[in-house]
C-alpha cells in the first residue's frame, strides 16, 4: 500500500488535527471577484468535498490554495505555516499537491517521464524509483505504458497518471479537481475506488467533484460553493440529506 | 562542385539551426522572441578577441567565450526579462529590442565601431581533397561542431531531470511548478542553453568572416528568426529543419542565380519563406505546445 507522509499538525478541529486552514480568501480575475471570502478546513486523514455548480468558484478555490492564483484577501495556513502568497512550487515542496482539472499530463512526454517529474523536486533518483514501484502496484494499468507518450492514452489512464504524478511527491494533502470529469462510467468507479484506497492509507484529500452523489459517499465533510461563497458546510451525511443539496445537486425533489 | 555546395549549405544551415534553436528554446518556455540573441553572438566574438589579445590559448579562449555568453544570457534574463514576467508577447518583444539596441550602442561606444580582425588558427582555413573536389576545412569543422551541439542538446533534454522539466514546461509551465519545480531554475537553464548555442554559433560565424564588429549579430538573428518561423515557432525540431532549409536555399540561390541578380538573393529567399508559410502557416514542424489558461 502506498505510504503517506505524516504531518506535524497544529490546531484542533473536533477530533482531526487541522492541516489546511483557509480563511476569507478572495480571488479576482481583473475587475471580477470570482470568490468572495471562502473559509475551508481540512483535517488530518480527512476527505473534504467541495461541491457546487459550474462557475461557482471550485477550481478557483483549489488553484488559490496551491498558489497558482494570487489571493487578494484572506489567509491560507498549511501545517501551521502561513503559506499565503507562496509560489506554487514552494507550496508543493511543503507537501500540498494538486491534480488539476482536465488532468494536464505532459502529453509529449512518456508516462515514466511524467511520473519522474512528479517526484523530481521531492526525492533523489533512488527514492523516486522506489516510489514509482509502489505507485505501479496501485496503478497496474500504467506499468505496460511506461515508455508510451502520455498524450496517446485514454482519458481514464491519463487521470490515473495525473493522480500518480501528484503522489510521487508524497503529499500530505492532495487536492483533486474534477477527477471523474469526462470519464467513462467504469473508469469513474476506478477513480473513486482509488480515492477510497488513498483515504484508507491515511492521505488527506480535498475533492472538487461534479458527481455530488459519489463525492458525498466518500467524503467525511463537505462544503457547497455557490456564486463564489460557501453556502453550506457540514458532515457529508448532513449535506446529503439537506434540502439544498438534494434539490440543487442530487436532482431529488 | 555539387559536393562543395552541399557542404557549404549544411555548414551555413547548421549555424542558423543553432541560433534558431536558441531562440526556440527560450520562446517555448517563456513566450519571448529574444532579438538580443544576436548581441549574445557579439559578446562571444569580443570575448574570444579579448582573450586571444591577452594571450589566452585558442581552445581556452573558445571555452571562455561560450561560458561568458551563457552567463550573459542568464544575466539578460535576470535584469531585463524577469521583471517583465507575465507581460504580453508584444511587451516582451519590445523589451528584447531595447536590450539589443542598448548593447549595440555600448559595443559601438565602449569598444569600437569598426570591425576588429579575428583570425582563426591556420589549420582551420585550409581545404582538403575528396576525389578531385576541394572541401574547406572550416565548413567541415562547422558541420561537425553543429552536429555535436545538436546531439548534446538532445541528450540534455532527454536524459536529465532539468531537460525533461524544460520539455514539460514548453507544454504546460504552471503544471511543472505544481510539481514543486522552481520556475526560475527552468527559465535560467533555458537562457543558459540559448547562450551556449549562441556562443558556438558566433564562433562558427566569426570563423568564416575573420572579424568581429558591434553589429555582427544583427543579420544572423534575423535569419534565425526566419528559420524558427519557417520551422514552426517554438518547435525545436522545427528550428533545426528551418535553419538547414534556410541555409540550403541561400547557398542554392547563390549557385543558381546569374551574377547580376545575386544582390537580390534575400528577396528570393523571403519570397520562398512566404510561399512555405502560405501552405504551412504553423511552420514545417509545428510546436506541440498546448497553452492553457
Amino acid at each position: 500500500m502506498f505510504a503517506v507522509g505524516h504531518a506535524g499538525c497544529v490546531g484542533n478541529s473536533g477530533s482531526a488535527l487541522i492541516m489546511l486552514h483557509a480563511e476569507g480568501i478572495k480571488v479576482r480575475y481583473g475587475e471580477i471577484e470570482a470568490i468572495h471570502g471562502v473559509d475551508l478546513n481540512v483535517g488530518e486523514r480527512e476527505v473534504v468535498a467541495l461541491i457546487g455548480a459550474n462557475g461557482a468558484g471550485k477550481s478557483t478555490t483549489l488553484n488559490a490554495l496551491c498558489g497558482l492564483l494570487p489571493t487578494v484577501a484572506g489567509k491560507i495556513s498549511f501545517l501551521g505555516t502561513d503559506v499565503t502568497g507562496w509560489a506554487p512550487d514552494k507550496i508543493s515542496r511543503n507537501g500540498m499537491a494538486l491534480t488539476p482539472e482536465g488532468r494536464r499530463v505532459f502529453g509529449q512526454l512518456t508516462v515514466a517521464e511524467n511520473l519522474m517529474l512528479g517526484g523530481a523536486a521531492h526525492a533523489g533518483r533512488a527514492e523516486r524509483v522506489r516510489r514509482q514501484e509502489e505507485l505501479l502496484e496501485l496503478f497496474p494499468v500504467l506499468r505496460s505504458r511506461m515508455t508510451q507518450k502520455a498524450g496517446n492514452m485514454s482519458g481514464g489512464e491519463q487521470q490515473m497518471l495525473a493522480i500518480g504524478r501528484s503522489l510521487m511527491s508524497r503529499p500530505k494533502l492532495l487536492l483533486l479537481d474534477e477527477p471523474s470529469l469526462g470519464l467513462a462510467p467504469q473508469m469513474v468507479d476506478k477513480v473513486f475506488d482509488l480515492i477510497v484506497a488513498l483515504r484508507k492509507a491515511g492521505l488527506s484529500i480535498l475533492l472538487v467533484e461534479q458527481n455530488v452523489g459519489l463525492a458525498l459517499e466518500i467524503a467525511d465533510r463537505a462544503s457547497v460553493l455557490r456564486g463564489g461563497s460557501i453556502a453550506l458546510s457540514g458532515s457529508a451525511e448532513e449535506l446529503a440529506s439537506s434540502d439544498l443539496v438534494r434539490q440543487a445537486y442530487l436532482g431529488v425533489h | 562542385m555539387l559536393l562543395q555546395h552541399v557542404v557549404n549549405a549544411i555548414s551555413l544551415g547548421g549555424i542558423y539551426a543553432l541560433l534558431a534553436l536558441g531562440l526556440a528554446i527560450v520562446f517555448s518556455i517563456v513566450g519571448l522572441i529574444n532579438f538580443a540573441h544576436g548581441e549574445l553572438m557579439t559578446i562571444a566574438g569580443y570575448t574570444t578577441l579579448g582573450a586571444l589579445l591577452f594571450g589566452v590559448p585558442f581552445p581556452a579562449a573558445v571555452l571562455l567565450a561560450i561560458a561568458t555568453t551563457a552567463v550573459a544570457a542568464m544575466a539578460m534574463e535576470r535584469i531585463a526579462f524577469r521583471p517583465m514576467r507575465g507581460a504580453s508577447v508584444t511587451s516582451l518583444l519590445l523589451t528584447s529590442f531595447a536590450v539589443s539596441a542598448l548593447l549595440k550602442v555600448i559595443f559601438q561606444n565602449g569598444l569600437s565601431a569598426r570591425p576588429q580582425p579575428l583570425a582563426m588558427p591556420q589549420w582551420m582555413t585550409g581545404s582538403y581533397q575528396v576525389g578531385n573536389v576541394a572541401i574547406g576545412v572550416g565548413p567541415t569543422i562547422s558541420i561537425v561542431i553543429s552536429v555535436v551541439a545538436l546531439v548534446g542538446l538532445e541528450l540534455f533534454l532527454r536524459r536529465t531531470v532539468t531537460g525533461t522539466a524544460m520539455r514539460a514546461a514548453a507544454e504546460d509551465f504552471p503544471v511543472v511548478r505544481l510539481m514543486g519545480i522552481a520556475a526560475g531554475r527552468v527559465i535560467a537553464t533555458a537562457f543558459a542553453l540559448s547562450g551556449v548555442l549562441a556562443g558556438i554559433a558566433a564562433l562558427l560565424w566569426v570563423a568564416q568572416r575573420a572579424s568581429v564588429d558591434p553589429l555582427m549579430g544583427a543579420v544572423p538573428v534575423v535569419k534565425a528568426f526566419i528559420a524558427t518561423v519557417v520551422g514552426g515557432l517554438g518547435s525545436l525540431p522545427g528550428a533545426v529543419v528551418g535553419g538547414l532549409l534556410l541555409g540550403a536555399i541561400e547557398i542554392g540561390l547563390d549557385a543558381v542565380l546569374p551574377p547580376s541578380v545575386v544582390p537580390y538573393r534575400d528577396a528570393f529567399v523571403l519570397s520562398g519563406v512566404i510561399l512555405i508559410l502560405l501552405f504551412r502557416p504553423q511552420g514545417v514542424i509545428p510546436a506541440a505546445t498546448v497553452r492553457r489558461g
